[in-house]
């Protein structure tokens, strides 16, 4: 009787078992999302990439649903390319982030007001002529020279964090600065790169491992799904690498972004380094990217970083206390950059 | 005179050539003695190919879009008789090497497959009625690769890492067309448990790089990441060596940390088996690895 029960059962065994493994199957052939290769397609494509990815929704108040609604609604069957590409890169500008871009064959859309809202602070020939006389050395992206008079204070210009530092270049920078009062970064217009290069320009500065500040990272689609900070930290150079302690004052304006933003955050923490001039442009979020049938390549704010307090710094960064200064247009036309004469006389007297 | 030179007169050059031959031909006569018999109770056999084909991949982590392309590679297989039970019992090493290019729909972006894998594993045999042959067992898999999307920033590479444990069967049936001797197979395997890298939702490679490494190795199981690969072949045994043909579908899919990988590669491939599958001997008793 028992037996028979069980041949009985049989089937319902088996049928449950290969039921439970196409489950467990299920649960890794995970569907994909297919979109439409339309306008309609396209655009509820780069909605849903940023709803899901963006970093800022929250901090910076943005109603994406709302303005999903409104541009979803200004699509028409006669809408031209060129058109539907300004309508996305529109909607995309809502952001209100340098780091965000549509590229399409023909163009790259950007957000520009974090700087063109705002002096410009710098102007490269008045420098060039007026301070460094066109006679100085320029190495890794580095253009720099040692001002003697009155004092001898080392200048070093850096203006894109894409140029990689080598470490050998800057050995060299810094041993012809090592008896100057002070070192002057200027990074105005410097519109960000590699982080990495940031690691290579501070681990010359610090004598101890550095706590730079904290990056997250989103664990899921919602608005709020964010990883715990992870602390972003530096370590001094190599004892055999040329260091530099003394005082150090480093220029900005709001054409300093990204990877440039990120330097100041870090250099802000050092004792020893005071940051002259501008406000910074902002552009805290490590970015990512997609892309949507249509063939274009979409670029956005993913990653957040803070500074050492936790403060958000995708707003950008004000210089330090009593050392904010600008250099009008009218100045620099006549030769004058009060941000570096502000900067020249605060580590002369330093 | 010196004590080298001393040396040198005990034993004359030639005197000490011809020890140094002999010694050298009796240790080639032990070893090929020992090979013989250790092929005879545990033959080996190998199998070397080219295999290509199509390929897609689609990993949110790097695009919302489905990659479809072209793969290469090349596969390896040792099979050898297990000493305690050379007439049922096989070990078998298994390795392979792919790479491929592939295009997003509207041919904008490209994509780069690389793939590397090796496997050890054992299987029982049994000959069945009809010429008919099954094998089953599993095997140890180390995996490893990535997709790799070239215009991407941050987020430019998709990476695979993975051990991982498999069930592996094939059945296989013995026939000749004429006085060829053929060999038709099919070899399924299905991992059941492993580990599997992947990063967060949004996690960038720079922040594993600044050392936050939590939560990267996953367990794996059919739930979270199903392979599956199968490899249909068509053996042609012309006695001192066989021809091997067929197909191989490898799907790849995984969905972890909310994101989704899908990857599937269709592949002919075409072989060689250096000392043939031993179809031609079998009415003289021999007892191949491969059948």
């Amino acid at each position: 009787m028992r037996a028979t029960d069980q041949i009985q059962r049989l089937p319902k065994t088996v049928a449950s078992r290969l039921l439970l493994l196409l489950l467990l199957l299920a649960g890794s052939c995970h569907e994909k999302e297919e979109y439409p290769d339309d306008a309609m397609g396209n655009l509820e494509l780069l909605w849903t990439i940023i709803d899901r990815h963006y970093c800022y929704l929250e901090e910076k108040g943005i109603d994406w649903d709302s303005i999903g609604r409104v541009y979803k609604s200004r699509i028409h069957p006669e809408i031209t390319y060129g058109e539907y590409f300004d309508l996305c890169a529109s909607m995309l500008n809502e952001l209100r982030d340098g780091h965000v871009n549509l590229s399409s064959q023909w163009d790259t859309s950007r957000y520009a007001k974090w700087w063109t809202d705002y002096p410009q602070d710098f102007d490269l020939r008045t420098l060039q002529e007026y301070y460094l006389d066109f006679d100085y050395r320029q190495t890794s992206g580095i253009m720099y020279k040692i001002f003697t008079d009155p004092d001898s204070i080392g200048y070093m210009r850096y203006a894109s964090f894409s140029s990689t530092i080598g470490e050998t270049n800057l050995d060299y920078i810094l041993s012809q600065m090592e008896g100057c009062k002070g070192i002057i970064i200027d990074i105005r217009n410097n519109g960000g790169g590699a982080m990495t290069n940031i690691r290579t320009l501070v681990s010359r500065f610090i004598k101890e491992k550095t706590l730079a500040g904290y990056m997250r990272h989103k664990t899921g689609p919602g608005h709020g799904d964010f990883s715990d900070p992870y602390p972003i930290e530096y370590e001094p150079a190599d004892s055999r690498r040329v260091r530099y302690d003394g005082p150090i004052a480093v220029l900005t304006n709001r054409s300093c972004f990204s990877a440039a933003n990120d330097f100041v955050a870090v250099m802000k923490t050092l004792p020893q380094a005071k940051i002259v001039g501008a406000r910074t442009g902002g552009g805290g979020g490590l970015p990512f990217s997609s892309e949507l049938p249509i063939g274009w390549a979409v670029r956005f704010s993913a990653c957040p970083v803070t500074d050492v307090e936790g403060i958000d710094i995708e707003e950008g960064i004000d210089p330090s206390p009593g050392c904010e200064c600008h250099s009008p247009a009218e100045a620099l036309a006549s030769g004058r950059d009060p941000i570096l004469d502000f900067a020249l006389q605060l580590l002369s007297t330093s | 005179m010196t004590a080298e030179s001393g040396v040198t007169t005990y034993f004359s050059r030639p005197i000490r050539r011809n020890c140094l031959r002999m010694g050298l031909i009796v240790l080639a006569c032990l070893i090929r003695t020992i090979s013989i018999s250790a092929e005879d109770l545990r033959p080996v056999s190998s199998i070397y190919g080219l295999q290509f084909g199509g390929i897609s991949a689609y990993s949110t982590y790097l695009s919302p879009l489905t990659y479809t392309g072209t793969v290469f590679g090349v596969y390896g297989n040792w099979q050898k008789a297990l000493p305690f039970s050379p007439d049922n019992a096989i070990m078998e090493f298994d390795t392979s090497v792919k790479g491929g290019t592939m295009l997003n729909p509207p041919a904008t972006a490209r994509m780069v497959d690389l793939d590397f894998s090796l496997s050890w594993g054992m299987a029982y045999r049994k000959r069945l009625p009809y010429n008919l042959q099954a094998t089953a067992g599993g095997d140890l898999r180390v995996d490893g690769g990535m997709l790799w999307l070239t215009r991407n920033g941050n987020n430019p590479v998709a990476a695979r890492a993975y051990p991982d444990i498999a069930a592996k069967g094939s059945l296989s049936w013995h026939l000749s067309i004429g006085r060829l001797p053929i060999l038709i197979a099919d070899e399924v395997r299905i991992p059941v448990a492993g580990l599997f890298f992947s990063p967060a939702y949004g996690e960038t490679y720079y922040e594993i790089y600044l050392g936050n490494r939590s939560g990267l190795v996953h367990f794996g199981y059919p739930g979270n990441h199903f392979t599956l690969s199968n490899l249909f072949t068509v053996n042609l045994d012309f006695g001192r060596t066989a021809m091997q043909i067929g197909y191989r579908l490898e799907t790849d899919t995984s969905w972890c940390n909310n994101i989704n990988t899908h990857i599937y590669r269709n592949m002919l491939v075409i072989g060689v088996i250096p000392g043939g599958l031993g179809l031609k001997n079998k009415n003289k008793n021999c007892n191949h690895a491969r059948y």
